[in-house]
């Protein structure tokens, strides 16, 4: 570093001949190589290296008005610049001579617009044209311009130690006003944790009193606190308003062009990101933030040549295994642009191991920033969202999230957001997803963040609709009952929500929540089968999710039975079609199984389960067990009580045996069937023949041999079959 | 100043009717071509700019089921043109016969404020409020078919409910500040 | 070649975008086949500057020949930069005799009377206007082509219209037109904008105007969309009623494209809750200013979907009906009612 200073030498001094000696040796370094050689063959006679010369030996104070010269190599180098790219050195000789502002003011922010690499940018030119900066002569304008051009480009440098060894040079500059939010990005770009010190926090501190709550100083801020929490104080919003924003209007263009045309190049350099950036569409897009980046070509390839060099960190480009990215874990370069992340499987790998947060941090703060822009904030009323790169922008996401198998608090906040806003039809199945993705919410905040606007949605909705969000609730569900049985703590009080963000919550805690959703639940479903006459489908989908419900303790250790309400369960056992009534069967014996077990070990292991829970669950039992076996619909103390006269009135015969297994709508067919396999000789039919004690055992084996295994199980748990002749009431719970 | 009454007249077998308001007259008229592609039931849907509606219509004008107030959120004459044509409605309305749908809630040009207000007036009044992507074919269909599933109910079309079920079911909420869900 | 000729070159070839520059070329015609056939279209701009420079000097071409490309290419594309109307005043009785040769022959003789160094080229469109490049230069230097005044005359019409001239040539410009025009006056009509067609259309009515009857056209055939049984429109009449006014005030179908109009309010100040200012004795000064990529349509729409109430005020209609983006208003008299003054030149 200090040789580095030396080298720039005396800021006013003519600068030209520490330069010359700086390019020199730069060139002498590598002329052993071939393709230098050959270069230096052609090199008398080629005027792009006679442009480069003119523009490293040029006094300093040469005119820059009426000099035909200069302007003649200043064309030369941007052809060759938008053309092809600058090589390293050019890069170098060019930015000394911009920054040492050798020729004024006038020329620099035209050479810094054409300052497009075609490979990588020396470390050792930026670290120079930083010094260049301290002297202080140049206007400011173009000062941020080459912050900009530094941030656009910053994937491109060869390294970054010398860079994170003038830290706090660079931090210095944050005290101008103007330079200060593209200073601080750089900054968040830099910060390691030994850079954050007490002195550097006491002055973003002072910076944000004076400035206000600026983002960009919440920004630094906040990746401070998360190195250091013990320096940062200061509380932070948990969602701040917007993140850095990308500053590479002025290169963007050329640097597409410059990559497209090297494509050879490029292709290798992005080689690990998977099937990120459709190539056909470079066009102008409103999307800006819904392209991934490419998992950026930080092509350093000397690095991978001389492995013993200085340089300590390895991009992730680099690394092609995940034995590589082992063995380099402790020294991984993390690119700028984080969404690059989302396409590369090893960059995940890489974030769901490492206890790291910063780079989690930096993910969120980039995710949030694009979701709420692209979706919340859309300039052009959201015409264009069903576009193809929403969809895949938000599959990606998805498919992220399920490989970390945990949703970014970024798209749980935009969710939030989002679902108060939404028509239920737009890029439905990712949201739903997405929903579905979301942790452990408080009950306390549950009602107002999830189920105010699911109700408005479901109950507007369409079929379909409730179906999906029926779905996703399901899968919510079985997603916080994993996490639960996955992260509780050995003494079974705590359990860590999510593995990155600390989020502490106790059990009791985790249980109102879940009795909440599968309450909300259990609303939706009843007013929704109500609604929509009973739909089969949408029956299909609760049923669904009761499987989940009935299974919570057995399968998930959670001490929490939750018994469905009549308005789900009476539908399902009226339901015309016999799955419906299988799939209840099956959820009736469940829930037995569950509350068997759980009745056993509730002493040794301290928890309770309500009485009301087991009164409730033999309740649906012996109305199930009168309802289909015993032919004792309407009796007195059952769920369904209607008076003896209005029955007799309904001239319905034998009313009380009207949902027995061989009544029941659902069944029905069955029982003519199996009558007429039975007595194939007998004209006219008499069902109720089925009941007499063989045929009926019969008739029972027959159905199950159908596939009604559910049945099956409710009938021999519930009903011992030495009783059932008679008057059997077999549902042996007691409270 | 006329009312327009819910109940002033008998409602014709297995029909539907639908008044859309809309100061910009913009997305009522896809909406009203997509809503009477219903077959099910008829639905016949009167547009109109804002309330009062002309007297001359009063004898050909058949029960109105729905009031449906569609506020574009970029514009402040939408809304403001709505809240004053609410006066023109008979309480009885109000029970579950009215509803918002709101355009361009995503839109950047939308002060927070006018979203705010939207749903402090739809809360107030008891009403839901619909979302809905009016520049796109898929979100005019899906308007179409939630607004369907309101006037059903509200037309007594739907065996065991009433409108007066349903809107209690989904009328708006003031929601608080979700900025940030904080988890202590 | 000189330097300042090959400096025109490459502006002119700056200018023109990249695609259509073949076809300018052609239409120049200073090309031999060949040397058209060389040029690589797909370079960048830069190189074929170089290509076309080298080519010039190798045809010998000058200025003159330069300032063709140019008139070939405004010519063709007139809707760049901010075009100004004016209107000639009281005809001679042989106004309208004047032909082309002799209108030629006395504008240019009469414009180097009045300026020795100017450089007018007159070339006849097909549409029958004239477009004049006058290309000026004062007493000690010579015609400056960096920045040329176009203008373009249909002759036997009392409109002219211009670009870029500045306030130290338009008396030249004038005398020349309306002596070699044999008008006696000129007077500048207050209409500008960015496309030459739309202000030409809106001086000579050439859109389709609506005129007030009083049987209102069948509704079916302004509104071919005959809407389906079940829907049914309120408030229909009123809103036929409201399209018929602005299609009245703005004309229908297509409008000419206007891209602003500017009112320049001298009115008393008028309120009683400030004393101050109303009490004072000059007037309250303000520019109120519509802007719009097509003004009349927008103002049209605002008109007929009731944004703006109907029938339209005659400070918004006064913009077709007089040909005019640019009033003066000021207080006529005593009375509440500020009227409209036609501003004087």
């Amino acid at each position: 570093m200090a040789a580095k200073l030396n080298l720039s030498g005396p800021p006013d001094s003519d600068t030209s001949s520490p330069n010359d000696q700086s390019v020199s040796s730069r060139s002498s370094n590598r002329s052993l190589r071939v393709a230098d050689k050959e270069r230096r063959k052609n090199e008398a006679d080629d005027p792009f290296v006679l442009a480069l010369k003119y523009f490293s030996d040029v006094e300093a104070g040469t005119p820059v008005y009426g000099n035909d010269d200069v302007e003649r190599n200043m064309v030369l180098v941007e052809k060759v610049a938008y053309s092809k790219g600058l090589s390293p050195e050019t890069i170098s000789i060019m930015l000394e001579f911009a920054m040492s502002l050798r020729m004024g003011t006038i020329l620099c922010p035209r050479v810094l617009k054409c300052l497009i690499p075609a490979t990588v940018v020396p470390q050792e030119a930026v670290v120079r044209a930083f010094v260049w900066l301290g002297v202080g002569k140049i206007p400011v304008s173009t000062q941020i311009l080459f912050i900009k051009w530094v941030l656009t480009v910053f994937d491109m440098i060869d390294a970054k130690d010398q860079l994170r060894a003038i830290y706090g040079f660079i931090f210095s500059f944050v005290t101008e006003e103007n330079l200060c939010p593209f200073i601080c990005h750089l900054l968040y770009l830099l910060t390691r944790k030994e850079s954050v010190r007490v002195f550097r926090v006491r002055k973003l501190l002072e910076l944000q009193s004076k400035l206000g709550r600026q983002p960009f100083l919440l920004n630094l801020l906040s990746l401070y606190k998360v190195f250091c929490p013990e320096l940062v104080t200061l509380s932070i919003p948990s969602r701040i308003k917007s993140v850095f924003r990308n500053h590479n209007m002025p290169w963007r263009s050329a640097l597409i062009a410059v990559q497209k045309r090297d494509g050879s190049q490029a292709a290798s350099s992005i080689s690990l990101a998977s099937t990120i950036q459709d190539k056909t569409n470079p066009r102008k897009r409103k999307h800006c933030h819904l392209v991934l980046p490419a998992l950026c070509s930080v092509v350093n390839k000397e690095a991978q040549i001389e492995p013993s060099s200085s340089r300590k960190v390895v991009p992730l480009v680099q690394l092609h295994s995940f034995d590589q990215l082992l063995e380099n874990m402790h020294r991984i370069e993390l690119p700028a642009q984080m969404g690059s992340l989302l396409g590369s499987s090893l960059a995940l790998q890489y974030l769901d191991c490492v206890q790291d947060e910063s780079a989690l941090l930096r993910l969120n703060f980039w995710l949030g920033y694009a979701l709420h822009e692209e979706f919340l904030f859309c300039g052009d009323g959201g015409a264009s969202q069903n576009s193809e790169e929403a969809l895949q922008f938000l599959n990606k996401l998805l498919s992220t999230q399920h490989f970390l198998q945990e949703g970014f608090s970024s798209s749980e906040a935009f969710l939030y957001k989002f679902l108060n806003v939404w028509d239920g039809s737009l890029l439905r199945p990712q949201i739903l997803g997405l929903l579905s993705n979301i942790p452990v919410i408080p009950s306390s905040q549950i009602r107002l963040l999830l189920f105010e606007p699911l109700m408005q949605l479901f109950f507007t909705s369409s079929l379909f609709f409730k179906c999906g969000l029926m779905e996703c609730l399901n899968n919510m569900l079985l997603k916080w009952l994993t996490w639960h049985s996955v992260y509780a703590l050995e003494d079974d009080l705590d359990i860590s929500l999510n593995s990155h963000t600390s989020i502490n919550m106790t059990l009791s805690g985790f249980k109102d929540s879940v009795m909440e959703l599968v309450d909300f639940v259990g609303r939706l479903a009843s007013v929704g089968l109500q609604l929509e006459g009973c739909h089969s489908l949408l029956l299909s989908f609760i049923l669904d999710f009761y499987e989940t419900v009935c299974d919570t303790f057995l399968k998930y250790g959670l001490p929490l039975v939750v018994i469905p309400p009549t308005g789900v369960f009476y539908p399902a056992l009226f339901a015309s079609d016999p799955v419906s009534v299988d799939r209840l069967a099956y959820i009736m014996y469940r829930y037995k199984v569950n509350l068997t077990s759980a009745k056993s070990q509730e002493k040794e292991q301290a928890f309770h389960i309500s009485r009301q829970t087991f009164r409730e669950f033999n309740h649906y039992a012996t109305v199930m067990v009168n309802c289909l076996w015993n032919s004792k619909m309407f009796q007195p103390g059952m769920g369904i009580q209607l008076g003896e006269e209005l029955l007799l009135k309904s001239n319905v015969p034998q009313y009380w045996a009207s949902f027995d297994l061989v009544h029941h709508p659902a069944f029905m067919s069955y029982a003519v069937d199996f009558h007429q396999k039975c007595w194939p000789g007998r004209k006219d039919m008499d069902l109720n023949s089925i009941k007499h004690s063989k045929p009926w055992s019969w008739y029972l084996e027959y159905l199950f041999s159908q596939g009604y295994d559910g049945l099956k199980q409710f009938v021999q748990s519930n009903i011992s079959r030495q009783k059932a002749a008679g008057d059997g009431q077999g549902n042996s719970l007691s409270t | 100043m006329s009312l327009l009454k819910p109940f002033s007249k008998l409602p014709g077998l297995c029909t539907a009717n639908i008044l859309l308001v809309e100061s910009e007259e913009q997305f009522q008229q896809s909406l009203a071509d997509a809503l009477v592609e219903e077959t099910a039931v008829t639905v016949n849907v009167r547009l109109a700019k804002s309330l009062p509606l002309p007297m001359e219509n009063e004898e050909s004008r058949p029960r109105i089921d729905l009031v449906v107030f569609i506020i574009n959120l970029t514009s402040e004459l939408s809304f403001q043109s709505a809240e004053a044509s609410l006066k023109y409605l008979d309480p009885g309305y109000f029970l579950g016969k009215v509803c918002f749908m709101v355009t361009n809630a995503r839109n950047a040009s939308v002060p927070t404020e006018r979203l705010d207000a939207v749903r402090k007036l739809a809360a107030s009044l008891n009403c839901p409020l619909l979302f809905a992507e009016d520049q796109t074919p898929d979100g005019v269909t899906n308007a179409t078919e939630r607004l369907l599933t309101i006037l059903k109910v509200a037309a007594g079309l739907v065996p065991m409910a009433t409108a007066l079920y349903l809107s209690n079911l989904t009328r708006c909420t003031v929601p608080p500040d979700i900025d940030q869900p904080s988890f202590d | 070649m000189d330097e300042s000729t090959k400096r025109l070159l490459q502006r002119l070839i700056r200018r023109i975008p990249t695609q259509m520059l073949r076809t300018t070329l052609d239409k120049w015609g200073r090309l031999t086949g060949g040397q058209l056939h060389s040029m690589d279209f797909t370079q960048s701009k830069w190189a074929l500057t170089e290509k076309l420079l080298a080519i010039c000097e190798e045809n010998e071409l000058a200025v003159k020949h330069i300032t063709e490309l140019e008139m070939i290419y405004i010519i063709d594309n007139p809707n760049q930069g901010m075009w100004y109307a004016f209107q000639l005043m009281d005809p001679e009785d042989d106004a309208h005799s004047v032909e082309l040769t002799q209108f030629k022959e006395q504008f240019k003789s009469h414009l180097r009377e009045l300026i020795r160094h100017v450089s007018v080229k007159i070339k006849k469109h097909t549409d029958e206007a004239v477009w004049i490049r006058i290309a000026w230069g004062d007493t000690f230097s010579r015609p400056n082509h960096m920045k040329p005044t176009y203008v373009v005359h249909s002759l036997q019409t009392p409109y002219v219209f211009v670009t870029s001239l500045t306030s130290k040539q338009k008396p030249l410009l004038s005398q020349a037109l309306v002596l070699s025009t044999r008008y006696q006056a000129i007077k500048d009509a207050n209409l500008s904008g960015r496309k030459l067609t739309a202000i030409r259309d809106l001086l000579m009515r050439q859109y389709h105007q609506v005129f007030p009857t009083r049987y209102p056209t069948p509704l079916a055939e302004n509104n071919p969309a005959v809407s389906n049984q079940h829907i049914e429109k309120e408030q229909a009449e009123s809103a036929a009623n409201r399209l018929q006014a602005a299609c009245e005030a703005f004309g229908g179908g297509m409008l000419p494209q206007l891209q602003s109009a500017v009112y320049k309010l001298e009115t008393k100040f008028r309120d009683h809750s400030n004393k101050t200012m109303t009490e004072r004795e000059e007037p309250f000064r303000c520019v109120v200013k519509f802007a719009s990529t097509n003004l009349l349509e927008s103002l049209r729409h605002c008109a007929s979907s009731g944004i703006a109430s109907t029938p339209v005020t005659p400070l918004l209609s006064s913009i077709p009906l007089k040909g005019k983006n640019y009033f003066v208003i000021t207080d006529n008299g005593p009375g509440p009612s500020s009227q409209m003054r036609q501003p004087q030149k």
